[in-house]
């Protein structure tokens, strides 16, 4: 799968996530690459960056930070450069995979470009995962949220219309059909209505 | 919000996908957008805030977005593959001109005074030229920060340095820090002073952080400052949408310059989806309000939307650019300088745009003999912009 390195490369990881951070670290060290300086944020990235020399910096693309990144870069051929700069004709998809993943790299001259790019696909994979996790994370909190919401709806109808909980359902599911809205807007709604009559305590 | 929903959508599928950096003159962008300019001209726009200049680049040059707020020189360095892969941007509408200024901190302030003999020593950066030989090699020197390696900032800063004989490369140290940073980091002492656009300056001074000292518009007149840069390619697929995404920007500059407008823009702006912070540190973003006392902004120096014409593309001011990225190592040799100006700064877009039926002009454009030594003849100063800025032209000294 993947290309063993020719040399051992050295890489930073710059990144405000310190969950991924640590879980590309891992990634990467069980691919045989040595992350020798793991960054929350760019205070003094520029120190660290002439420190420790790393071969190549991985760094979150949305990071406000790049820009002295690309700056230092013009500095010394020995600093790292953007890696849009390798991107050569048969490596551009490598690129925008990288870009649409929300990873961006900034690699030295003249390592061994197999290894940039196995580092590069182990960067991808993990944000890529990241995602999907933060996404499902995010939706379990929604759904968590619109039940809340309905509760709250259901045991005020429940109060105003003196039923029970099964008919405060029925009811409010019938609002939502009704209107070709969703449950939880007509929830949202109801308790709205609600509290502008003061009724919602 | 007054939305034609009669308006057929050019642009059918997908939306036009367009980046900003949230910084004030994002402005027409963002008023495009709120105000449905873009809707009544018929196109779909997605605006995404993004985080730095050079995701902006990278996104536009893999497709990511299709075009977005840019530097007035970030398509000419991506045109030329100055720093990243080469890929053709080009730009058709200016959004902006002018809103920089240079501001140094409270100590480095203090120590001037001792080395200047007129008021006019400071301003002028001879008070920090005698500062600086005075202090000789031991200490570390002092650090200056700008916005981008690619931006009038860089090049305005290191312009004013060198014209009191500082020698940029060596003399001083020159390192990027992003806009929202600046204040803080001149309060810290990690940087003796900067280079940046508006608000940053008037803030530090309110703040009592540092001192202004010139705008850009006394170092360079009236210039671009930020363009609607696109993706070539896109440009070449998507002319209609292009040309009515110009005229709704056209719209929108100048609805952020009329002064009726002024308490609903800063609202805008202000928004977490736009700048995200408060109304207050919008305000010395337009116009004439200033802090009171230390620096008097002179009037032309303000940031400008609309009017005179400041809009179109200059083809001359990539001339400049070029010559600037050449001046401080960017760049070596160009081909034909005339054809990369055209390319880039495409006046014929921006006439089809309003229905113009106007010959592009082509008086910028440089002799044979010129071309082979501009770069050179800019470098070394024989070449400075008019005082008044880039739609004056040039002046040129003999016997260029």
């Amino acid at each position: 799968m993947l290309a063993r390195p020719e040399k051992e490369l050295t890489v930073m990881i710059v990144d405000n996530e310190p969950a991924r951070a640590a879980i590309v670290e891992q990634a990467m060290a069980d691919s045989g690459y040595r992350v020798i300086r793991r960054l929350e944020n760019a205070k003094n990235l520029t120190e660290a960056v002439n420190k420790y020399q790393p071969d190549m910096v991985i760094i979150d693309i949305e990071s406000p930070d790049r820009d002295m990144l690309e700056n230092m870069s013009r500095l010394t051929k020995d600093n790292p450069r953007p890696i849009v700069m390798f991107a050569e004709e048969d490596d551009s998809k490598h690129v925008e995979a990288a870009i649409r993943a929300g990873v961006s790299a900034y690699v030295v001259d003249g390592v061994n470009s197999g290894s940039v790019k196995a580092l590069l696909q182990v960067a991808i994979a993990r944000f890529r995962e990241f995602q999907a996790l933060r996404s499902e994370l995010e939706s379990v909190k929604s759904q968590l949220e619109d039940r809340k919401l309905i509760d709250k709806a259901k045991g005020l109808i429940m109060k105003h219309q003196k039923c029970d909980e099964p008919a405060a359902y029925q009811a409010l599911r019938k609002l939502a059909m009704d209107r070709s809205q969703r449950m939880t807007d007509v929830a949202r709604n109801i308790i709205s209505v609600m509290e502008l009559m003061g009724d919602a305590k | 919000m007054m939305i034609n929903s009669t308006a057929i959508l050019l642009n059918g599928g997908a939306p036009v996908r367009v980046g900003f950096i949230p910084l004030i003159d994002c402005a027409p962008f963002v008023i495009a957008h709120e105000k449905g300019f873009f809707k009544e001209e018929g196109v779909d726009v997605v605006l995404s805030k993004e985080a730095s200049w050079a995701s902006i680049r990278d996104k536009v040059a893999f497709n990511v977005l299709d075009g977005a707020h840019m530097l007035a020189s970030m398509p000419i360095a991506a045109t030329l593959g100055i720093g990243t892969i080469k890929t053709s941007m080009q730009t058709s509408f200016t959004v902006s001109h002018n809103g920089n200024g240079i501001t140094i901190g409270n100590a480095l302030y203090e120590q001037l005074q001792e080395f200047a003999q007129t008021p006019a020593d400071i301003p002028s950066g001879l008070a920090l030229k005698r500062l600086i030989d005075h202090r000789g090699e031991q200490l570390p020197p002092l650090r200056f920060a700008m916005v981008y390696p690619y931006s009038s900032h860089n090049y305005q800063l290191r312009d004013w340095l060198s014209r009191a004989g500082i020698d940029v490369d060596k003399d001083v140290q020159i390192i990027v820090v992003p806009p929202v940073k600046m204040v803080d980091s001149l309060k810290l002492g990690d940087i003796d002073g900067y280079c940046v656009g508006e608000p940053w300056n008037s803030l530090a001074v309110e703040q009592g952080v540092g001192h202004m000292l010139v705008t850009g518009y006394d170092i360079w007149g009236s210039t671009p400052e930020k363009v609607f840069g696109v993706n070539t390619l896109w440009a070449e697929q998507n002319p209609m949408v292009h040309f009515a995404m110009i005229r709704a920007l056209e719209k929108a500059c100048r609805w952020v310059d009329d002064p009726e407008n002024k308490t609903e823009l800063l609202n805008l702006l202000s928004q977490p989806d736009y700048l995200n912070c408060t109304v207050e540190q919008l305000v010395y973003g337009f116009g004439s309000v200033k802090p009171k006392g230390q620096f008097n902004w002179p009037m032309q120096a303000y940031q400008r939307f609309s009017g005179g014409d400041i809009n179109k593309p200059l083809p001359s001011y990539a001339l400049w650019i070029m010559a600037q990225m050449h001046r401080w190592q960017q760049l070596g040799h160009v081909e034909s300088l005339n054809a990369i100006a055209e390319q880039v700064y495409r006046q014929d877009v921006y006439f089809e745009a309003f229905g113009l039926d106007k010959p592009v002009e082509r008086t910028w454009c440089l002799s044979s003999q010129e071309e082979a030594i501009w770069l050179d003849s800019v470098a070394s100063g024989k070449i400075t912009l008019h005082p008044e800025g880039i739609q004056k032209g040039f002046v040129k000294s003999s016997p260029f």
